[in-house]
C-alpha cells in the first residue's frame, strides 16, 4: 500500500498506457476480453482518483500528492506532477468519463484492440494535462492526447472524417506552435519548466528591463496571445470554433463523448492554471477582448446550434456555446481579479467546466444511441419516436434540461454563478449573453421536439421490420446513470464540489 | 612431450578441411559440418597455447568454452534454417535457395 | 414535528412520488395514482399544519418561521456562502392555503379526468388523446329490443399515459411547493423553473399532436424569455446587496441603498431596474401583454393541467414573485407606473379577446390573462393586500371554472362517443347548450364560479377581491387604471354570462349535447370542494367600514397578509362610487350576457365573431413574422451558413490552397530540377551506373564469395609477408 499511497498520480496517469501497452499482447479477436480488460483497467484510475479526492484537504494552499520524477535534467525540466482543487475536479471529470466512454464503445466491432488501446493512450494525455506542474510535461501531454484522437476520428468516424480529422489535428496543433515557443522562451529565460518556481519568477520580472530586443512587458504580452491563441482554439472560443462541429459530428459516438467531455476543458484549464497565474496584468487588460469572444460564442453558438439539421451537430454546437459561459466567467475573473465577484465568477467557471463534461458527454452519448439504430443523424428523418423508446425518450429529456440549464440540476447553478459574478464586471456583456441562454431552450426543444414529439414516423414502427427501433439497453442504460446522478446531485447539492473548488479558487487567484 | 607446433599444424589441417568443405559442398547441412570443423580447430590451437603458456591463467579454455557455447547456437539456428527450407522447398542444396537473388 | 422541520418536508412528498412513479410504479395505473394522491395528501397535510401554526402566531410577520442552511460555498468565509432555506410568513401561509387545496383537489379530478377503471382503448397510441373503448356486453334494456343480443357500446378508454401524467403533475406539486416555500429568489426561481418544465411537458402532454407539441415548444420559450430576463435580475440583485433571501432584502437600509443608486439605464435606480426585469419575469411566467400568447395555446394540455398550471398556481406564481419582491419594486415609481399600465392593459385586452372565443377553454384561458392583469394592476398601484387577496379567490373560482369545463368537455365526449360523430369538437360551445339538466353538480358549481368571475355582488369571492382592487385604484386616485379595470370587469361579466349560457343554458344545440352525462364522483367532488372556497372565501376580507356586512366578520385577510409588509398598508376608506361601479359591471354584465345569448342558435347569430377578436388582434401572426422566423432565419443563414461556414471556414480553407500553391512552386522551381534532377537523379544515375558494371561479381553464391576472400586473404597476406620481410 505504501507504494500506491506514495505514487497515487503517477499510477493514475500511467494506468491506461500500461494496460493499453498490455491490450497489445492480446489476442485481437477476442472482442469481448478486449473491451472488458479495457473497461477494467480505465476504472482503476477512476478509484484511485476517488481515493485521492477523499484524501484531498481542499482546506490546505498548494498542491498536494506532489511528485516529483527526473525526465529531462540537461534543460531542467522534470515530471512533477501534482493537483489542487481546481485540476483534481478534472481528473475525477476525466477518469469518470473515460470508462463510461469505453463502456459506450462496447458496439465498436472493427479493430477493437487499436480502438481500445487508442482511448487509452488518450487517457493518459488528457489526465497528463490535468497533473503536470511542469511546463514542458504540459505541453507534451497536450500534444500527445492529440494524437489518439486523430486516429479515432480518422479511422472509426463517419463519412466526412477525413476532412474533420486533419482539420481538428492541424489546427490544433497549429494553434499549439506559438505555446511551443512560448514555453520554451520560459524555459530558456529561468533554466527551468517547474510551474512553481515560473509563478514567482516570472511575475518578478521587471517590465521595462530589455529582452531579446524588446522590453520584458512586451515579449510577454506577445507570450500571452501565443498562450491564448493555443488555448482559445482549443476551448473553442470564438471565432475559432469551427473546427469542434466537424470534429464532433464526425467522431465516433465515445469520441465525441470524451472531445466534448475533457478535451474541450484542456483549453479553459489552460486559461486557469497559466495564463491567469502567468499573465494577470496582460489578461486584465485584454479581458474585454475576452469576454467580446465568449458572447459572440455564447450567442452565435446557440444561434447555429438552432440552425442546424443534424442531430449530432446541433449539439456540437451546443459546446461553444457552453464553454462561452466559461471563457466569460474567466473573463470577467481577469478583469477584476482577487474581487469577490471574480471569485463567484471562476467558481461558476470551473463547476460550469464539470457540468459541461457531465451533459455533453450524455447529450453525444443519447445522440449515439440512436444513431446506432437509425443510421441517420438528419432531424427531419426522426419524428414521434417517444412511443417507441419512452425509456430513451424520457433520458434524453433528463439530459437535455441538464444541458439547457434547468434549475435544480448541474447546469444551472454554474451558470447562474458564472451570470452573476460577471454581471457587475461585465454588465453588457453578460446581458448580451442572455441572448444565447435564450436560444439554448430553443435549439434544445428543437431537438426534442424533432426526434421524441410529433406524430410517429411510420418508417421506425414497422413492426417485424428491422427498422423497428429498439429501446435503449441495460448497457446503455449503465453509462448515463452515473452521468443522470451526478447531474441531480450537483443540481440539488453542488457543496461537495463546490466547496473544492471555491477554496481552490480563493487561494489561487 | 610433443611440441607445440605439431598442434598447430594439425589445427591448421583441420581448419583447411573445414574450409574446404564449406567452399565446396553444395549441400547445407555439410556447409554447417565444415563451419564446425573450423571452429573445432580454432578450439584446438585454444587449448594448445593455454597448454605451452601460462597455465594459470585461464582465459584459453574460457575462450574455447564460450566457442562451443556460440558454435552450438549457431548449428542450433542453422539446422532450423535448413529444415524450414527444406520443408518448404524440398532442398537443401545452397544454391537452389535463390528467392532472393536477382 | 417542529414547524420549521416540517416546512422542509412539505415539497418532498411529491417529488418523491414523480421518482417513485417514474422508476417503479409506471406499469400500475391504481399504484401511480394511489403515490401521487398520497403525496399530495401528505403535503396538504403539513401546509394546513404550519397555515393553522401560522395563524396562531402573533405578529408572524416580523417573526416568521424560517430555517436555513449553506448551500453554496462562495468566497472565503462562511458569511459569503449562499444559504437556502425555507420561510412562512403570512404571505406564504395565504398562499400555501390555497396551493395545497388546488393541488389536492387537482390530483383526485385527474383521476376521473384520464378515466381510470374504463378499458384501454384498441386504438389508443401513446402521444394521443384516447379515443374511446368498444365494450360488448349482454344486451340491457337499452336499444336492444332484442333480449340476447350483444350491445355494443363505445365508452371512454382510459389514458395510455395515465402514470406519466401523475408522475409530471407530482413533480410539478414539488416546484409550486418549493416556489412558496423559498426564502430566497434563487430557490425561488427554482420552483420556477421546474414548474416551467412541467408545463412543458404537461402542454405537450398529447406530444404526438403537432399543435400540442407546437404549443409546449411555445410555452417554453416565450416563458424563457421572461426567465432569462429574471435571472439578469437575480444576478443584479444579488450583485448589488450580496444576498437573495427575502427578509435581508427587505431591511430598510438595503432597501434604501438600492432605491438610492442609479442603474444608469434610463434613469431607473437600481431598485427600479431590478424591479423590472424581475416582472419582465413575471410578464412572461404570468402571461402579461406581450407575452401572453402562449398561454392560449397551452389549452392543448389536458384540462386538469390547464386548471392547475394555467390558472391556480404557476401563472399566479407569477403574480406571487411581485407580490413577494413588492418592497423591493414599490420603491421605484417608474417601475410601478409599468406594472399598472401593463396589468390594466393586459385586462381589458386580453378581455376583449375572451368575448369572441367559441372554445370553452379558450375562453377561460383569456380570462386568466385578463384577471392576471387585475392582480398586476392593483401591485402596480400599490394595492399589495387587494393582489393577493384576488390571487387567491382566483385561484379558487379559476381552478373550479377550469375543471369545470374539462367535466363539461368530458361530458360532451361521451356525447361524442355515444353518436360516433368524431367531426364535433366537444370544446366548442356552439355544440352544446341545455347541458344544465344533464350535467346538474357541473352546471351549479360552474354557475358559481362564474359569478365569482364576473364578481357576482356580495356572495361570491371575486366580488370582494375585484371590489378591492377598484376601490384602492379609485381613492389613491389612479383613475385611468380604475376606468380600464372597471371596462375590463364589465367585459368580464359578459364574456362568463355568455359562456354560461352558451353551454348551460336553453336547448341542446347538437345530439351530442344532448346525450352528455355527469361525470365521476373523483371529478364532481373537487369541483364542489372548490366551490365552497369560490363563495366562502370572499368573507374573511370583507373591508371593514363596508355597509352592513363590514365588522360582521372581521377583516382578517387585511390584517393578516398586510403584517407581511414593514409597513402596514393602510385599509382604504369607505367611498361608495367603487361599489356602485363594481355592482353596476357585474350585474350589468351578467344581464347583458344572458339577453344576448339566450336566444342564440348558431355560430352566425353571434355577433361578437369580429375577425380582429377572435384572431386575437393577429399578435401571434404578428411575432411570427417579425420574431420566429427571422430568427430562425438568420441562425440559419447568416451566423451558421454565412459567418460559420462561409467566413471563418472560409479563411481556414485558403490556408489550404494557399500552403498548396507554395509547396507546387518549391516542388517545381527548387524540388523538382535542383534536388531530383540534379542530386537525386543525378546520385542515382552514378549509383546504378557503377552498381550495373559491378554486378558480374554479385554472383549470390556464398561459396565463391568465401572462395574470392580466401584468394584476397592469401594474396593480400603474400604481398605483406614479402613487404614485410624486405
Amino acid at each position: 500500500m505504501n507504494f500506491i499511497d506514495a505514487h497515487l498520480l503517477s499510477l493514475i496517469l500511467f494506468i491506461p498506457s500500461i494496460a493499453g501497452l498490455i491490450l497489445l499482447f492480446l489476442p485481437s479477436g477476442e472482442h469481448r476480453l478486449i473491451r472488458w480488460f479495457a473497461f477494467g483497467a480505465s476504472l482503476i484510475p477512476f478509484v484511485l482518483s476517488l481515493i485521492v479526492w477523499f484524501r484531498f484537504d481542499a482546506s490546505q494552499p498548494g498542491f498536494q500528492f506532489e511528485e516529483v520524477y527526473v525526465w529531462y535534467e540537461a534543460i531542467g525540466s522534470s515530471l512533477h506532477l501534482g493537483v489542487d482543487g481546481l485540476s483534481l475536479t478534472m481528473v475525477l471529470l476525466t477518469t469518470l468519463l473515460t470508462p463510461l466512454a469505453i463502456l459506450a464503445s462496447f458496439t465498436i466491432h472493427d479493430r477493437v484492440k487499436a480502438y481500445m488501446i487508442l482511448f487509452l493512450f488518450l487517457e493518459t494525455g488528457m489526465l497528463g494535462v490535468f497533473l503536470a506542474l511542469d511546463l514542458l510535461i504540459f505541453f507534451v501531454f497536450w500534444e500527445v492526447g492529440l494524437v489518439p484522437m486523430y486516429f479515432l476520428i480518422n479511422q472509426w468516424g463517419s463519412a466526412n472524417r477525413n476532412y474533420a480529422s486533419l482539420k481538428f489535428l492541424i489546427y490544433t496543433m497549429g494553434g499549439s506552435l506559438g505555446l511551443l515557443l512560448a514555453v520554451q522562451l520560459l524555459g530558456v529565460r529561468f533554466g527551468t519548466f517547474d510551474l512553481l518556481d515560473l509563478y514567482t519568477q516570472w511575475n518578478a520580472l521587471d517590465p521595462a528591463e530589455p529582452w531579446l530586443g524588446m522590453s520584458v512587458g512586451t515579449v510577454k504580452t506577445i507570450a500571452f496571445w501565443a498562450f491564448v491563441i493555443a488555448f482559445a482554439i482549443k476551448v473553442p472560443v470564438w471565432p475559432f470554433h469551427t473546427w469542434l462541429p466537424d470534429a464532433h459530428t464526425e467522431a465516433p459516438t465515445a469520441g465525441s463523448m470524451l472531445l466534448a467531455g475533457v478535451l474541450l476543458k484542456l483549453g479553459a484549464y489552460g486559461f486557469l492554471r497559466l495564463i491567469l497565474p502567468l499573465y494577470p496584468n496582460e489578461a486584465q487588460i485584454f479581458a474585454g477582448a475576452l469576454a467580446l469572444l465568449a458572447t459572440s460564442a455564447i450567442v452565435f453558438g446557440a444561434l447555429a446550434s438552432y440552425a442546424q439539421t443534424d442531430f449530432k451537430r446541433l449539439v456540437a454546437y451546443s459546446s461553444v456555446n457552453h464553454m462561452g459561459f466559461v471563457v466569460l466567467g474567466i473573463a470577467a475573473a481577469a478583469l477584476a481579479a482577487g474581487t469577490p465577484d471574480a471569485t463567484i465568477a471562476l467558481n461558476g467557471a470551473i463547476l460550469q467546466m464539470f457540468n459541461h463534461g457531465l451533459s455533453a458527454a450524455g447529450m453525444f452519448f443519447l445522440v449515439g444511441v440512436i444513431y446506432d439504430r437509425t443510421h441517420t443523424r438528419d432531424l427531419e428523418k426522426y419524428g414521434g419516436l417517444f412511443p417507441l423508446v419512452p425509456v430513451y425518450g424520457g433520458i434524453l429529456i433528463f439530459t437535455s434540461m441538464a444541458s439547457l440549464g434547468l434549475p435544480g440540476l448541474n447546469g444551472f447553478i454554474s451558470e447562474f454563478l458564472v451570470v452573476r459574478g460577471s454581471w457587475p464586471i461585465l454588465t453588457i456583456y453578460t446581458a448580451i449573453s442572455m441572448l444565447g441562454l435564450l436560444f439554448t431552450g430553443a435549439y434544445i426543444l428543437k431537438g426534442i421536439k424533432k426526434v421524441l414529439h410529433g406524430p410517429l414516423n411510420e418508417h421506425w414502427a414497422v413492426q417485424r421490420g428491422e427498422h423497428r427501433l429498439a429501446e435503449i439497453n441495460t448497457r446503455e442504460i449503465l453509462v448515463m446513470v452515473p452521468l443522470m446522478a451526478l447531474i441531480v446531485w450537483i443540481g440539488i447539492w453542488p457543496a461537495w464540489i463546490l466547496d473544492v473548488i471555491n477554496k481552490a479558487v480563493v487561494m489561487l487567484f | 612431450m610433443v611440441p607445440l607446433s605439431w598442434y598447430l599444424i594439425f589445427a591448421a589441417l583441420l581448419f583447411s578441411i573445414g574450409m574446404f568443405g564449406v567452399l565446396s559442398r553444395r549441400n547445407a547441412v555439410a556447409i554447417l559440418l565444415g563451419i564446425e570443423l573450423m571452429l573445432n580447430s580454432v578450439n584446438i590451437n585454444l587449448a594448445a597455447f593455454w597448454r605451452y603458456g601460462d597455465v594459470t591463467q585461464m582465459a584459453g579454455q574460457v575462450f574455447a568454452i564460450i566457442v562451443f557455447a556460440v558454435a552450438a547456437a549457431e548449428v542450433a539456428v542453422g539446422l532450423a534454417l535448413v529444415i524450414s527450407v527444406y520443408r518448404r522447398r524440398n532442398t537443401v542444396i545452397a544454391d537452389d535457395i535463390n528467392m532472393m537473388k536477382w | 414535528m417542529t414547524t420549521e422541520a416540517l416546512m422542509w418536508l412539505i415539497p418532498l412528498p411529491p417529488f418523491l412520488a414523480f421518482v417513485l412513479i417514474v422508476l417503479f410504479a409506471n406499469r400500475s395505473k391504481a399504484l401511480s395514482h394511489t403515490i401521487a394522491i398520497s403525496a399530495a395528501l401528505l403535503s396538504w397535510l403539513g401546509s394546513m399544519i404550519v397555515f393553522v401554526r401560522a395563524l396562531g402566531v402573533e405578529h408572524l410577520g416580523e417573526n416568521p418561521f424560517e430555517s436555513s442552511v449553506n448551500w453554496l460555498p462562495l468566497g472565503e468565509s462562511v458569511e459569503t456562502y449562499f444559504q437556502v432555506g425555507v420561510l412562512v410568513d403570512p404571505l406564504t401561509a395565504v398562499v400555501l392555503f390555497f396551493v395545497a387545496w388546488t393541488v389536492l383537489m387537482i390530483f383526485l379530478y385527474s383521476v376521473g379526468y384520464h378515466n381510470f377503471g374504463q378499458p384501454e382503448g384498441h386504438h389508443d397510441h401513446k402521444g394521443l388523446p384516447p379515443h374511446g373503448a368498444t365494450v360488448e356486453e349482454p344486451g340491457r334494456q337499452r336499444n336492444t329490443p332484442h333480449s340476447g343480443s350483444v350491445d355494443k357500446h363505445v365508452v371512454p378508454s382510459v389514458e395510455p399515459m395515465y402514470s406519466r401524467f401523475f408522475a409530471f403533475i407530482g413533480l410539478f406539486a414539488f416546484g409550486m411547493y418549493v416556489l412558496v416555500l423559498s426564502d430566497n429568489l434563487l430557490t425561488l426561481f427554482v420552483g420556477w423553473e421546474i414548474m416551467g418544465l412541467c408545463s412543458y411537458l404537461l402542454i405537450g402532454f398529447w406530444y404526438a399532436k403537432p399543435s400540442a407539441r407546437d404549443a409546449a415548444v411555445k410555452a417554453f420559450m416565450t416563458t424563457r424569455i421572461g426567465d432569462v430576463f429574471m435571472l439578469l435580475g437575480i444576478a443584479y440583485l444579488y450583485s448589488s446587496t450580496g444576498t437573495l433571501s427575502f427578509r435581508a432584502i427587505f431591511v430598510p437600509d438595503t432597501l434604501h441603498a438600492l432605491q438610492t443608486i442609479p442603474s444608469g439605464f434610463l434613469g431607473f435606480s437600481a431598485a427600479g431596474l431590478i424591479g423590472l426585469l424581475l416582472f419582465v419575469g413575471t410578464v412572461g411566467k404570468s402571461a402579461q401583454f406581450p407575452l401572453h400568447v402562449w398561454l392560449p395555446d397551452a389549452m392543448e394540455g389536458p384540462t386538469p393541467v390547464s386548471a392547475m398550471i394555467h390558472a391556480a398556481t404557476m401563472v399566479s406564481a407569477g403574480v406571487y414573485a411581485v407580490v413577494r419582491m413588492f418592497p423591493l419594486i414599490s420603491l421605484d415609481a417608474q417601475t410601478m407606473t409599468i406594472i399598472a399600465f401593463i396589468g390594466a392593459f393586459t385586462a381589458i385586452f386580453a378581455a376583449t379577446i375572451a368575448v369572441a372565443q367559441n372554445d370553452i377553454k379558450r375562453v377561460l384561458a383569456y380570462s386568466t390573462i385578463s384577471q392576471l392583469g387585475f392582480m398586476i394592476a392593483a401591485l402596480g398601484i400599490g394595492a399589495y393586500v387587494a393582489a393577493v387577496f384576488h390571487l387567491i379567490t382566483h385561484a379558487f373560482f379559476k381552478a373550479l371554472l377550469f375543471l369545470g369545463s374539462g367535466s363539461v368537455i368530458h361530458g360532451m365526449e361521451h356525447g361524442v362517443l355515444h353518436t360516433g360523430n368524431h367531426h364535433v369538437d366537444p370544446q366548442d360551445m356552439f355544440n352544446m347548450g341545455g347541458l344544465r339538466r344533464k350535467m346538474p353538480i357541473t352546471f351549479w358549481t360552474f354557475l358559481i364560479g362564474g359569478f365569482a368571475l364576473s364578481g357576482f355582488p356580495l356572495i361570491t369571492a371575486g366580488f370582494w377581491s375585484k371590489d378591492e382592487i377598484l376601490a384602492d385604484a379609485f381613492s389613491h386616485g389612479h383613475s385611468t387604471v380604475f376606468i380600464t379595470l372597471a371596462v375590463a370587469a364589465f367585459m368580464t361579466a359578459f364574456y362568463t354570462m355568455r359562456q354560461i349560457t352558451l353551454t348551460f343554458l336553453g336547448e341542446p344545440r347538437t345530439p351530442e349535447a344532448e346525450h352528455a352525462r355527469e361525470t365521476p364522483w373523483t371529478m364532481t367532488l373537487p369541483l364542489i370542494v372548490l366551490s365552497v372556497f369560490a363563495v366562502g372565501y370572499g368573507w374573511v376580507g370583507i373591508p371593514e367600514h363596508f355597509p352592513l356586512l363590514g365588522g360582521l366578520v372581521p377583516s382578517w385577510l387585511h390584517e393578516f397578509v398586510g403584517g407581511t409588509l414593514s409597513e402596514h398598508p393602510e385599509a382604504v376608506e369607505f367611498n361608495i362610487i367603487p361599489l356602485l361601479t363594481s355592482l353596476v359591471v357585474a350585474l350589468g354584465g351578467l344581464y347583458l350576457g344572458w339577453v344576448t345569448y339566450r336566444n342564440v342558435r348558431s355560430l352566425a347569430q353571434d355577433r361578437f365573431q369580429i375577425p380582429l377578436l377572435k384572431n386575437k388582434y393577429y399578435v401571434d401572426e404578428f411575432y411570427d413574422r417579425v420574431f420566429v422566423k427571422p430568427a430562425y432565419w438568420f441562425a440559419e443563414n447568416v451566423v451558421y451558413k454565412f459567418m460559420d461556414q462561409g467566413v471563418i471556414d472560409g479563411i481556414l480553407h485558403l490556408f489550404g490552397p494557399f500552403t498548396d500553391r507554395f509547396g507546387s512552386f518549391i516542388r517545381n522551381y527548387f524540388d523538382l530540377p535542383v534536388i531530383n534532377r540534379f542530386f537525386g537523379d543525378g546520385s542515382a544515375e552514378v549509383t546504378y551506373t557503377a552498381g550495373e558494371k559491378l554486378r558480374f561479381l554479385q554472383t549470390g553464391r556464398i561459396q565463391q564469395y568465401l572462395m574470392l576472400a580466401l584468394v584476397l586473404f592469401l594474396a593480400i597476406g603474400a604481398v605483406l609477408y614479402f613487404l614485410m620481410m624486405a
